[in-house]
């Protein structure tokens, strides 16, 4: 498999350089006249945080990434509404929306999930997050007991690649239930959405085995990366089945590794940037907690342009195939990534597939 | 007050005419492009799909004077959720109507993913809630709650939605659905509620509507029952402290002269199979729906031409034999038409819903044609005060 690049569209808040502080940019959160009384504003209350997201999205099909991560956030903008808002303004990028399983009938999510393959030709995609601590979880309308979390996406996804390549399809177990379903003529045979799933714990890990296309871990050292990567892959071996490996991480590059570790260490310094963890810690230019209270990244890659690109093909050679990457602000950052990094990495990584395969010598 | 006008997005694909079976139109069926470009040979792939042509009606159904349109769902239709979601920044004024069975989503989830599509509208947002005919196609949607705790789960369900909307923190402990401490984020919770037109003819339908819906939403009926369904629905929400208003549902075929509209009607009823003729006589479809029940009720039992299905002047009862949906629908010149309009809202009617195939140049031709001859409350206002 070729590597993907995703990058995350932040749906509860982007920032800005020298201001980690998180913000709906485009958005007027108060009436109040932005500048001072002797200039005009012309954009009255016609722009909000959408137009935005628009834009990092756009930045992000420009800049060549293959992918768009929209996260499930409580606190922010719902993922489904925002995948559809940027379908028609993206052309190749893959809508990869994360939500809970708790969100509703799975067959009525397969269904929603044919009209965004149809109006997008076949670029969408599901991650399935487990959810938070069951007092968090009830917020959400969500009774389910912390055991019975993995076994619900589980049951979810059964159903819902039931509906979505047989008719009649028929079903009834613990959670969810349909009879004589599937779909049919206009709505039959789309293409059942990837399944991106994530965590780091055992449970997580024997999901991903059963039924992930994509197992997603936390940012974690190459070599870290690569004992979890045979752990899963040996445990979806017992499967019969194979998967591919995604890494969740964030990237502060910059021409020069001075720039960088100078940019980490002032974004740490802001209000916004100081995190509830306490200060991060670094290894191998992984700076744990960095970014992770605005981006949700367990870790920052902090490098120059060179020493990120030699970190991404370690982790590739590690067995990662997906980069989920975002970096803190999202549109500007985009472009960089796109025109600094990814172009060395594709080549390198295409390199050495050739080489693998004996096309060089 | 004036009255509300929407189209209808027509999600059950677009035949080209009412006399046509065959919805081909704007790729619904994907891979049907052979059909219009032979030289692509089935393969599909020119880029398109059927959102391009559902996004050329939302623009027509706008630019033409109506309010908006409904988005119906049905099992083998594309989703309303979608259809707004990716239209939202390519219109102006149109207002996505959303028609949904709360069974099929988690009422906090719905809560959002409302909020944002009024943050990605600019409020354009609005409910059409379904409690569903329940029978078989229940199981298909993985539904299976019986017809009258349907409506129970529905009121919960709204008043979780209405409970969360400003912010909360809010509980609530009810048979279907449970939250604790739920409520939408800032800035989703500064987001206008949006307005809810309830269908269902049920007693318990009327009983959930009472409580949480703005618009009672009907299909067109013989025009004095509407009007005693209308009465009583207004009265029954009266008792409860809120007077909920009324909204109607109907095809139109509206022409220059009225022999125009009937032979288009004629067209359409000779080009169907004797078949599906005797089917429609004896029809029983075995749906629990109320409404669905009272509007066969109208059917004569022998059916020889289009003519027998005339109900009143310029109300024809076999629109569901050309196309998916409704029963009763108005034909006429482009005067009858706003004349029977007018007369539905003197008997109460607060809105519409108004539909004609093919969508796109139907919804041109009633905007230019028949809105502007409509006087709506106007006509009402006159009534009164005549009266």
């Amino acid at each position: 498999m070729s590597i993907e690049f995703i990058w995350q569209l932040p749906t509860s808040g982007d920032g800005r350089y020298g201001n980690a502080e998180k913000q709906r940019r485009g958005e007027r959160s108060s009436s109040a006249h932005p500048y001072s009384p002797g200039v005009t504003d012309p954009r009255g209350q016609s722009f909000n945080y959408f137009d935005h997201l628009h834009q990092v999205a756009r930045a992000a099909d420009l800049a060549g990434f293959d992918g768009l991560r929209i996260p499930e956030d409580p606190s922010g903008d719902e993922p489904w509404i925002v995948a559809g808002y940027v379908a028609r303004g993206t052309r190749h990028l893959k809508l990869l929306t994360e939500f809970e399983a708790s969100r509703g009938s799975s067959v009525y999510a397969a269904k929603n999930a044919v009209s965004y393959q149809r109006f997008t030709g076949g670029r969408f995609a599901w991650q399935i997050k487990a959810g938070a601590s069951e007092k968090q979880r009830r917020a959400q309308g969500d009774f389910v007991a912390d055991g019975d979390r993995h076994a619900r996406i589980e049951e979810f996804l059964f159903v819902a690649r039931g509906v979505l390549t047989q008719s009649p399809y028929s079903f009834k177990g613990r959670f969810f239930e349909v009879q004589d379903g599937g779909f049919q003529g206009a709505l039959g045979n789309q293409k059942v959405p990837p399944v991106y799933l994530s965590g780091n714990s055992p449970e997580d890990y024997r999901l991903s085995a059963k039924v992930a296309d994509v197992h997603v871990f936390d940012a974690a050292n190459a070599a870290t990366i690569e004992r979890e990567v045979a752990l899963v892959r040996d445990l979806a071996k017992k499967e019969g089945r194979r998967l591919s490996f995604g890494l969740r991480l964030d990237v502060l590059a910059r021409e020069t590794e001075e720039e960088a570790v100078f940019d980490a260490e002032r974004y740490w310094q802001q209000p916004g940037g100081r995190q509830a963890g306490g200060a991060p810690t670094v290894d191998q230019r992984l700076w744990a907690g960095l970014t992770k209270d605005n981006t949700g990244a367990a870790a920052t890659l902090v490098g120059s342009y060179e020493q990120v690109e030699q970190a991404l093909i370690a982790y590739y050679a590690a067995g990662i195939d997906s980069f989920l990457l975002s970096a803190v602000p999202h549109f500007e950052e985009a472009f960089r990534l796109g025109e600094h990094v990814l172009p060395f990495v594709r080549s390198q990584v295409s390199l050495e597939q050739r080489r693998a395969l004996g096309g060089l010598s | 007050m004036t009255i509300d006008i929407f189209w209808r997005i027509p999600t059950h694909g677009e035949p080209s005419s009412h006399r046509s079976r065959t919805p081909f139109r704007g790729d619904w069926s994907p891979g049907d492009d052979s059909k219009r470009k032979p030289g692509l040979a089935g393969s599909g792939g020119d880029g398109f799909s059927y959102i391009d042509y559902l996004a050329e009606i939302a623009h027509a159904a706008e630019i033409s004077g109506f309010q908006g349109g409904l988005i119906p769902s049905f099992p083998m239709t594309d989703e309303p959720w979608v259809i707004s979601s990716v239209l939202a920044r390519e219109t102006k004024t149109f207002r996505f109507m959303i028609p949904f069975q709360p069974g099929f989503l988690n009422p906090v989830v719905a809560a959002r993913m409302t909020a944002s599509l009024q943050r990605a509208t600019g409020g354009r947002a609005l409910y059409n809630i379904i409690t569903g005919g329940g029978g078989p196609q229940q199981l298909w949607w993985g539904d299976a709650v019986a017809h009258d705790d349907r409506y129970g789960r529905t009121t919960e369900f709204l008043d979780i939605l209405r409970g969360v909307w400003n912010g909360g923190p809010f509980s609530y402990h009810g048979k279907f659905y449970r939250v604790e401490g739920a409520g939408l984020a800032d800035p989703l919770a500064r987001e206008e509620y949006p307005e809810i037109y309830f269908s269902g003819s049920s007693d318990a339908a009327l009983a959930s509507a009472s409580k949480h819906a703005d618009y009672y939403l009907s299909w067109l009926e013989p025009f004095e029952q509407l009007r005693r369904k209308f009465d009583r629905v207004k009265e029954r929400t009266q008792e409860l402290g809120r007077r909920i208003k009324t909204a109607i549902r109907v095809d139109i075929v509206a022409r220059p002269t009225e022999e125009e509209a009937w032979e288009e009607i004629r067209r359409g009823f000779d080009s169907l199979e004797k078949s599906v003729v005797e089917n429609f006589q004896r029809s029983a479809d075995g749906s629990e729906s109320v409404g669905a029940a009272r509007q066969r009720s109208h059917r004569p039992t022998t059916i020889n031409s289009y003519k027998d299905l005339i109900i009143e002047p310029n109300v024809w009862s076999g629109f569901n034999l050309l196309r998916g949906g409704q029963t009763n629908g108005i034909v006429g010149s482009y005067e009858q038409v706003a004349e029977r309009l007018d007369q539905l809202v003197q008997l109460g009617a607060d809105a519409f819903i108004l539909a004609s195939t093919p969508h796109l140049e139907e919804a041109y031709r009633v905007g230019e044609e028949v809105l502007p001859l409509v006087r709506g409350s106007a006509s009402a206002a006159g009534l009164r005060a005549a009266g």
